[in-house]
């Protein structure tokens, strides 16, 4: 009886499991973004699963060899990044631009886009309520490199974001890339 | 029957006199300006810059500006009731990439009675710069700048109680580019 109840509670806990990762999986739109860039413009990120466990910590010990205190954005741990290297990012800026509006801005709001046609460069922050805290999506392209980057950032951290947004976009996406380049 | 079509134009007259207070009134309560249809300049600029910030980002905002900082202080002072931002901007490598037509298609939006013009700035070599303020009744509910330089196309709208100090103090700060209406509103005598 008693080994009958625990498996009953083992696949209930696999199944509670499963459901919220399918559940995750379905509203992560820092993945359908990612998925979106590589069918666009049919190239492959690379996948750097441990970096959201140790992209904060890799922040704090670069800030130490830089010799300095960095400003962080992102809350501990809630960083999500896929980077995109040595790829051509051709296509056309508007029809990408659309496309990422179309597929984001019923659950995010648009903060600050900037696109540069002649270098192919395009910046794009998004930004969502996350409880008492804000959700930041930023996707940065360029014509050979492009980066996504989701990261969780307190009220105060998107105040300053808002206040000067190529700065403070400049930051996360370095916080979030600091651990690649160590 | 003569009685009949006099009572059906009065009518008529009375609606035609309702809907068009009800659009004059809802144009000055929503001074949003539709800038979508700019977005093809986007191929031809060099650089493009959108801008978004809702009320309540910029609320959110306020809420963390430092009071003991007199410059954040003043800022949240001036942002304090504000229900929106809105820039798109483009910077140009020709003139003449973009056309009087996409100037138009602004000023169109900025006609009275829902807009008045507070500012017109023309200089050949720089360009226009046309402030316009939104009013519902006394109270200003938003304001638009509209730039155009040779080689670059700016324009902001600022939705809630703004006026044009506030909007020179406010330059610089969450995405509103520097327009220089402080040094603007000096050389309206020479340059007008």
């Amino acid at each position: 009886m008693k080994r009958s109840t625990t498996k009953k509670l083992v696949i209930a806990l696999l199944a509670l499991t499963l459901w919220s990762t399918i559940s995750f999986a379905k509203g992560d739109d820092f993945n359908s973004v990612v998925k979106m860039i590589e069918e666009f413009y049919n190239v492959k990120h690379e996948g750097l699963p441990f970096l959201a466990k140790a992209a904060m910590k890799a922040v704090g010990v670069g800030a130490k060899i830089k010799g300095g205190e960095a400003k962080r954005y992102a809350e501990a741990g809630s960083i999500k990044l896929a980077t995109f290297e040595n790829q051509e990012f051709n296509g056309d800026l508007l029809k990408f631009r659309q496309m990422l509006n179309d597929s984001l801005t019923q659950s995010w709001t648009p903060l600050v886009q900037t696109l540069a046609a002649q270098e192919r460069e395009q910046t794009y922050i998004f930004v969502r309520e996350n409880g008492d805290k804000f959700k930041v999506l930023l996707v940065t392209i360029e014509q050979h490199d492009a980066t996504v980057v989701q990261a969780t950032v307190s009220a105060k951290n998107l105040a300053l974001l808002m206040k000067d947004p190529e700065e403070g976009a400049k930051a996360i996406t370095q916080e979030a890339t600091i651990v690649d380049h160590e | 029957m003569k009685l009949l079509f006099h009572t059906i134009s009065r009518t008529a007259l009375i609606w035609a006199v309702l809907v068009v207070m009800t659009t004059i009134t809802t144009y000055a309560q929503d001074p949003r300006l539709r800038l979508a249809h700019l977005d093809y300049l986007a191929t031809k600029a060099s650089e493009t810059v959108d801008v978004n910030i809702d009320e309540r980002l910029i609320q959110l905002a306020a809420k963390v500006f430092n009071d003991k900082d007199d410059d954040e202080a003043q800022i949240k002072k001036l942002v304090i009731g504000l229900k929106g931002i809105y820039v798109k901007s483009f910077e140009f490598e020709n003139e003449n990439d973009y056309s009087s037509a996409d100037v138009d298609s602004i000023r169109s939006q900025l006609r009275e009675p829902a807009w008045s013009r507070l500012l017109n700035v023309t200089s050949k070599r720089e360009g226009i710069v046309e402030v316009y303020v939104a009013l519902n009744g006394a109270e200003v509910v938003g304001l638009a700048v509209l730039s155009a330089e040779p080689k670059e196309l700016t324009v902001v709208n600022i939705i809630g109680p703004v006026d044009l100090e506030k909007l020179a103090k406010l330059e610089g700060n969450l995405g509103i580019p520097d327009l220089g209406i402080h040094s603007n509103k000096h050389k309206t005598k020479n340059e007008q």
